[in-house]
């Protein structure tokens, strides 16, 4: 049995470790209310932007804008994966890289380029050999719109110079604070999905169709990645709060039973001490 | 009752539901336009300036960056990077702001500062504008 001195130390750094796991949930808590903010603010935005686009999308000519354009034949797939800089969330990264590396090896590791947004995903591809084409890393702190339109111009230049002929976003979606969901969206090329509803019959455009799309296309994929960091950014507080409660509990747990084994020993110490007294007693009183 | 029709104007950063209104007269690229109930099916390309609204036979302006006016059915919905209510507009703000694009344009500084100063100071230059119709 481990003497008194080893598990009071045990207790005592069970204890600290409890107080971190503890003040990090705190901040990822109030991190997190201002996340869900920004992001549910800016959904009906991103939600309605895409809506007007894919409406319209069967009415517009497609070789308006090199963006457009839909390649019969995929040859080259780009992947984004957009994970955190941090651990201590959880299975928030792994999972996703999980389902990112599985979609990439299924497209042919050779025929996939990856742009990793936060630093979990750009290590865990980048040491893996995976063709990492671009990689942003370290602005999760101050996460701005204009971050979403430097990553949006970057994904888009590569479709159109025919460098890619798809775009695959992977993110974790936002449902609430105790789940996030898994998410594989199509970026590029802007083609309707299947069930989606499409809109028949004209539409008058002010001041014409094509400086209308010229300009909502942009405006389409900035307010996309835009919403994909807000979503990964909320998922990622929410899923490290409560990876840091359940951590925190946990703790607690060991704590109990470290007392316990504490008390246990500390009791039989006492008994063997006094076995002994009693015991060395007796013989004075045999020998008296 | 003049007829009425459903309006929204959606931000990033937020949903404006402003319900039933009578008359909505926003800013197009080619000048302004008003919508009334009923309205056929449009897709319309927003300039930086002036929304008004009348809602109940009252008046109300709102300052906008540009965006879209997606107009269907019996509704219409405004697409905007920024909408601000005339009470809402922070004059100081605004009028700090047209100074900081002004001195950037008289500075000379070349290219797509010298752009990006000119839409500042008219976006400023909106905001003080409507700030004063309150």
């Amino acid at each position: 049995m481990a003497s008194l001195k080893d598990i009071r130390r045990r207790i005592n750094s069970v204890q600290s470790i409890q107080q971190v796991t503890k003040a990090m949930k705190m901040v990822a808590a109030a991190k997190l209310r201002r996340a869900q903010m920004n992001m549910l603010q800016a959904r009906p935005y991103a939600n309605r932007i895409r809506n007007v686009l894919y409406t319209l999308l069967p009415q517009i000519e497609r070789q308006l804008l090199p963006v457009l354009h839909v390649r019969e034949n995929i040859q080259r797939s780009l992947v984004v994966v957009v994970t955190s800089d941090r651990g201590m969330a959880g299975s928030f990264n792994t999972n996703l890289m999980k389902a990112a590396q599985k979609k990439i090896d299924e497209l042919g590791r050779d025929k996939a380029d990856l742009v990793c947004i936060g630093r979990k995903g750009r290590d865990h591809f980048a040491s893996r050999g995976y063709n990492v084409v671009a990689d942003y890393v370290d602005f999760w702190s101050e996460l701005a719109f204009d971050h979403a339109m430097t990553f949006g111009r970057e994904v888009t230049s590569r479709y159109v110079n025919r460098s890619v002929d798809q775009v695959l976003v992977f993110f974790n979606q936002f449902k609430n604070v105790i789940v996030q969901e898994l998410r594989e969206e199509r970026l590029l090329p802007l083609v309707v999905e299947e069930g989606e509803e499409i809109e028949t019959g004209q539409v008058l455009f002010e001041p014409s169709m094509v400086k209308v799309v010229d300009s909502l296309v942009p405006r389409h994929l900035d307010i996309q990645v835009w919403r994909y960091l807000l979503e990964s950014y909320a998922s990622e507080q929410a899923a490290r709060m409560t990876a840091m409660d359940n951590a925190t509990q946990n703790a607690e747990e060991v704590i109990e039973r470290l007392q316990l084994e504490f008390n246990k020993a500390r009791q039989a110490s006492i008994t063997k001490e006094i076995l002994d007294i009693v015991g060395g007693a007796e013989a004075l009183v045999v020998e008296a | 009752m003049p007829r009425s029709f459903q309006l929204e104007i959606i931000t990033p950063t937020r949903v404006l539901d402003l319900g039933p209104v009578n008359y909505l007269r926003a800013p197009s690229l080619d000048g302004l336009f008003g919508i009334m109930a009923r309205h056929t099916r449009a897709m319309i390309s927003l300039e930086v300036g002036e929304v008004k609204v009348v809602k109940e036979g009252k008046p109300q302006y709102y300052a906008t960056n540009g965006g879209y006016a997606d107009i269907h059915g019996n509704s219409v919905q405004l697409l905007v990077e920024t909408a601000e209510e005339a009470g809402e507009i922070d004059v100081e703000r605004a009028k700090s702001a047209a100074e900081r694009a002004r001195g950037r344009i008289r500075s000379r500084e070349t290219g797509i500062d010298e752009a990006r100063a000119e839409i500042a100071l008219k976006r400023a230059l909106n905001r003080l504008g409507i700030a004063g119709r309150r």
